[in-house]
């Protein structure tokens, strides 16, 4: 029996702590993602390079003197604009068009290429590391974590509150909704279509770039430290049903959860593979995912 | 006013008339390719021919990539998967059984068949968007697997596969003759090109550019769309995986790179800047991609900020691309002559 709790205390609690915070930083790229989708129908598969954008920009601004604090508030400002110049002149450019599905995504991919490559030009192609902002380990219920990721579980949870927030509970989500329910409605009802396509693109690959800024002190910073993450991000968000924020919340908690616990028993090199298979079984049983789209549900 | 009949052979003369009009860009092709054999054969060249020889083998997955975009709508992002299933299982065929090519494509052909109907089962019942990141997702899981299994060289590869001569009853091509060789693909990938424009114009074929247009009614009209799309999944991972087994017999090993995105999403860029739904398209479009790498990697290694600008400026302002730019020019020129030949 002792042994038992000894186990449940220092094998499982730490992964399934462990498995949250990656869940919740997974969560903040999958947000953006779903959110992108849920509106515009845009599946960005650059997505993981604004990521590595924020990642980057932050150990620049922090070499250059700025604080970790500040980097949390002013990269993402930053990608903002970035986020606003892709949607109105990349993203818009093709909307009009039939298959602008395929279009959108072809767009993303190529601009994922273009930056992937720049950060090796400009930032070179070495691992760089961010400093941790918090040092040392807390003790919780008798188990000790390091502070920074229990710091990073708080910060993303008090981000997706807000999102939810914004997007379920203002009038700006309203507007956000109303216009991915239906366009042309929302737009005969006041609501500046175009303007919400944009301003929610941009907020989206702030997202991205907040959780760059986040996770930069955990994981290495290496240009195509995207790639690595967004078909998480991806698996997550389908799992969860294309557009919907809900789904992104479950999905992304319950992947990270089974890929921590499962990572107990099996080599780290197949809990991708199960990851997908969990995927892949979730469309066969339901292939819209979990949960519905933005504006549906 | 015309009768119906007489519109439906109108609507037929012109779509053979744009038929004639591939088949003469694949004419010109392979008439270009051996204007290229002479001269570089006339020159001692091996670099070109080797360059070239790729252009073909990468314009082969290209053309399975384009037989799922441009004619069934379908978008893979993980097309490398089968390319890269093809040059794996060639390598080991030549390495481990016998040097044999005709063993190596039957084996490659057996083993991209499974593998595309256990992959078609997982990703056919998605459409769209779902299609395209499932593609995606499952090639990069075979990737990461490939690249930890030791039995498989792991991040190293295959090396040391040995160089091959290929039986071709009449004769022998030596695949260390780069100029033989060169011909000898060409030959190869126009076959490829050519049974999967025939293929495009039997019954199936024509179901194939029905579901793009419309998924939903096709099954009202009795057509079976899942078993059409899990053939043409099958018939393009096929494509793709003989096209891959030609790669160890040009470069001697074989190694995960080919199993990655790059490879998957370079194939979407051939098809888009050479032309969706020509089949020909990415071939020259192949030829355009890789002579480019070359050219920018003499300057530096970064040429995916180039091949990406061009994708993006290509897919904004030139989305029927190459071929299809110049497709209906050509077939105006045909229809013209084929009025005057008929008045």
């Amino acid at each position: 029996m002792g042994s038992l709790i000894d186990q449940l205390q220092y094998v499982f609690a730490p992964q399934i702590v462990n498995g949250l915070s990656i869940g919740v930083a997974v969560i903040l790229m999958a947000l953006g993602l779903t959110i992108i989708f849920g509106l515009l129908d845009v599946i960005n598969m650059a997505h993981g390079e604004f990521y590595a954008l924020g990642a980057y920009l932050s150990v620049s601004l922090m070499a250059a003197g700025l604080s970790f604090w500040l980097c949390l508030v002013v990269v993402p400002l930053l990608m903002l604009p970035a986020g606003y110049v892709v949607e109105r002149f990349l993203i818009q450019r093709v909307f009009a068009r039939k298959d602008r599905h395929v279009l959108t995504l072809l767009l993303t991919f190529g601009l994922g290429l273009v930056l992937e490559d720049a950060y090796g030009v400009i930032f070179g192609p070495n691992t760089v590391r961010a400093d941790t902002p918090i040092g040392g380990a807390a003790d919780v219920f008798g188990i000790t974590f390091p502070n920074y990721r229990l710091f990073v579980m708080l910060v993303g949870t008090a981000i997706i509150a807000a999102v939810w927030i914004v997007v379920f509970r203002t009038g700006i989500g309203a507007m956000v909704r109303a216009a991915a329910f239906d366009r042309e409605m929302a737009s005969s009802l006041g609501v500046r279509v175009k303007r919400v396509y944009s301003a929610t693109f941009a907020f989206g690959i702030a997202l991205a770039g907040l959780a760059g800024v986040l996770l930069a002190p955990i994981y290495s910073v290496f240009p195509t430290m995207g790639k690595d993450f967004i078909l998480l991000a991806f698996t997550v968000v389908i799992v969860g049903g294309m557009g919907s924020i809900k789904g992104a919340v479950i999905a992304g908690i319950a992947l990270m959860e089974i890929q921590a616990i499962a990572s107990l028993y099996i080599s780290p090199v197949w809990t991708e593979p199960l990851l997908f298979g969990v995927m892949v079984l979730t469309l066969m049983w339901r292939p819209q995912g979990l949960f519905g789209k933005l504006g549906n549900a | 006013m015309r009768e119906p009949g007489a519109v439906a052979a109108v609507v037929r003369r012109s779509e053979q008339s744009g038929d004639h009009a591939l088949t003469g860009f694949a004419l010109a092709f392979v008439a270009l390719g051996i204007l290229f054999a002479a001269i570089a054969g006339w020159r001692g060249d091996v670099f070109f021919f080797r360059l070239a020889t790729e252009a073909l083998i990468f314009g082969g997955l290209a053309i399975s990539v384009d037989l799922l975009l441009g004619y069934t709508g379908m978008l893979s992002l993980g097309q490398a998967l089968f390319f890269g299933l093809g040059a794996y299982v060639s390598a080991l065929v030549l390495k481990d059984l016998a040097p044999s090519f005709w063993l190596a494509m039957g084996v490659t052909l057996v083993v991209g068949t499974v593998i595309g109907f256990v992959a078609a089962v997982i990703s056919i019942r998605a459409r769209g968007v779902y299609f395209a990141l499932i593609t995606f997702g499952l090639a990069q899981v075979v990737a990461k697997v490939v690249f930890n299994t030791p039995r498989l060289g792991a991040s190293d590869g295959i090396i040391g596969i040995p160089v091959i001569s290929i039986d071709l009853l009449a004769f022998h091509v030596d695949a260390a003759n780069a100029g033989a060789f060169f011909l000898f693909c060409l030959g190869f990938i126009m076959a490829l090109y050519f049974l999967c424009a025939y293929l495009s114009h039997t019954p199936a074929g024509r179901a194939l550019a029905a579901i793009r247009s419309n998924e939903n009614r096709m099954p009202f009209l009795g057509y079976p769309v899942g078993r059409i799309k899990v053939l043409v999944f099958v018939l393009a991972a096929d494509v793709a995986a003989v096209s891959g087994a030609l790669y160890p017999m040009l470069r001697g090993f074989v190694s995960p790179e080919l199993l990655y995105f790059e490879v998957s999403g370079n194939a979407v860029i051939t098809v888009v800047i050479g032309g969706m739904g020509t089949l020909i398209g990415p071939l020259y479009g192949s030829v355009l991609i890789v002579g480019l790498k070359s050219m920018i990697g003499s300057y530096t290694e970064h040429h995916l900020i180039v091949i990406g600008i061009l994708f993006m400026l290509s897919v904004m302002y030139f989305p029927q691309g190459l071929i299809g730019y110049l497709k209906p020019k050509l077939t105006r020129r045909l229809a013209v002559r084929h009025a005057h030949m008929q008045p």
